[in-house]
């Protein structure tokens, strides 16, 4: 298993984001489903490696993320795309991309061509000397996820990668995603139902910090069975099922 | 000759598969190759990581604009000392170093603090390399211009110290509460509460760059304020 949490817990100021998660994640693209304000995010950066946990136990690949020789081994065959994306405005897509490669202590000689390779990946090649002032807020999302997928990492963390981007980009970036799934462990974060329906092998539900359902998006569709879900399709009558069960 | 090597190409081209993308990739990657300027190649030698050269060349406060402002109010302070004969440089160099090192780094500062913080060069590196070097450049700015001004070399020197104290202060600050304002606003505080009581110990301004007996104290707050930087970022920035 890549990722194995036990009992984990995160505090932000009085409020508890994630409050004792136990899940343990294998290779393929795992969904982390919920509403706003559930602790995916939260959750999400503990993996990141970017906050401590407050309680419990978390292996990332094998390593303990609080040791520091671990935690840096980690973040060599890591790859994340936080929800807010910040970027240097005067950086165009290959100096932005380039960075992140650099920071992530990839081996010099392997660098451009990496970057080249994860650039023409989120079908940016048109625009790689372009500035990220000058690019869509679909883009920059792609930009996000190419720094994210350039050290072709074995744990690869996206929060809310399809936010703006549109239909056709989706779908492109639906068949990336099981691509990179094939050979590393994806989890993606998302409140879009869809995308975990079409892209995901297996899938989590969190609420109020806890995880109320894992499983596969069959079974997840299955939980509305026999109740009066509401969603316009059945992957989202089974979240409007298991969610109206929890807060029961 | 010509007739040989034309048909081992065919030859080849009909045998072989040319993976396109592949070559395609490594055209772009030389195309697109950005080439590091000789500041960030330098860098990149004496910290042997070009991860860290990039983070330092990036610092916001080691960017042009920053530099020129610093450089016009460095100057004023140098007309101001010519006509007043009070050693206006050796007041102000301290905050303006103060502001930059607590503009180095930090969330609100570095567009992507978030996704550096989930990165093998460490944060905690990237912080000290970039404090150092605006630490560094403000030093020989306000030493060229405290020199120009014509102050007594006590004066050009002995400012030194107290910026050390008000930029560790600064930066200590900064971290703890996780936001540069707050890092400029406690040592720019600092440091007017010190020239202040200077001068109401003493009666000149100036007092609090050249009394030797308050080497000690500014001293006390470098080394404090290191601590509380080394202790903020002990793992990372999480704690909240």
């Amino acid at each position: 298993m890549n990722v194995e949490a036990t009992d984990l817990t995160r505090r932000l100021g009085r409020t508890q984001a994630v409050a004792g998660v136990t899940i343990a994640i294998g290779d393929g693209v795992f969904g982390l489903l919920g509403p706003n304000g559930a602790g995916k995010t939260s959750l999400l950066r503990m993996m990141a490696t970017v906050i401590p946990p407050t309680s419990g136990h978390l292996r990332l690949l094998g390593c303990d993320p609080s040791e520091y020789g671990q935690r840096r081994q980690i973040r060599c065959r890591l790859g994340y795309l936080p929800q807010n994306l910040g970027y240097y405005p005067r950086f165009t897509v290959v100096e932005f991309v380039e960075y992140f490669a650099l920071l992530k202590e990839m081996p010099a000689a392997r660098v451009h061509r990496a970057v080249a390779y994860a650039v023409e990946r989120v079908g940016l090649g048109d625009k790689a000397k372009a500035r990220l002032s000058t690019l869509s807020g679909g883009m920059l999302r792609r930009v996000g996820i190419a720094q994210a997928i350039v050290n072709d990492p074995q744990l690869l963390l996206l929060d809310e990668p399809t936010a703006g981007l549109d239909p056709e980009q989706r779908i492109a970036f639906r068949s990336l995603l099981r691509d990179l799934g094939q050979q590393a462990t994806v989890i993606v974060s998302t409140h879009l139902v869809e995308d975990v329906g079409a892209a995901c092998a297996r899938v989590a539900l969190m609420d109020r910090g806890k995880i109320v359902f894992s499983g596969t998006p069959d079974e997840l569709t299955g939980r509305a069975v026999g109740t009066d879900a509401v969603g316009d399709a059945p992957l989202e009558r089974g979240y409007s099922a298991v969610l109206a069960q929890a807060r029961s | 000759m010509t007739g040989d090597r034309d048909h081992a190409l065919d030859e080849a081209t009909r045998t072989h598969d040319v993976d396109l993308d592949r070559v395609w990739v490594a055209v772009a990657a030389e195309v697109w190759r950005r080439r590091p300027g000789p500041i960030e190649r330098l860098a990149g030698r004496v910290l042997r990581s070009p991860g860290l050269a990039r983070a330092l060349v990036t610092t916001p406060s080691l960017l042009l604009g920053w530099l020129i402002a610093s450089t016009v109010v460095l100057v004023a302070g140098v007309l101001a000392t010519h006509e007043t004969g009070t050693p206006y440089v050796a007041l102000c160099a301290p905050a303006i170093a103060a502001v930059g090192i607590a503009y180095a780094y930090g969330p609100g500062t570095d567009p992507a603090w978030e996704l550096a913080g989930s990165m093998a060069v460490s944060d905690r590196m990237v912080l000290l390399v970039r404090a150092l070097a605006v630490f560094g450049l403000n030093a020989v700015l306000g030493s060229v211009a405290s020199a120009a001004s014509g102050a007594a070399m006590a004066v050009t020197f002995g400012w030194l110290v107290p910026m050390t104290a008000v930029c560790a202060l600064a930066l200590a600050a900064a971290t703890v509460a996780r936001s540069a304002n707050v890092g400029v606003a406690t040592g720019v505080a600092g440091w007017l509460i010190a020239v202040v009581s200077g001068q109401a110990a003493v009666g000149r301004l100036a007092a609090a760059v050249t009394d030797s007996r308050l080497t000690l104290p500014y001293l006390t707050v470098a080394v404090g304020g290191a601590a509380v930087v080394l202790y903020a970022t002990r793992t990372d920035r999480g704690v909240s």
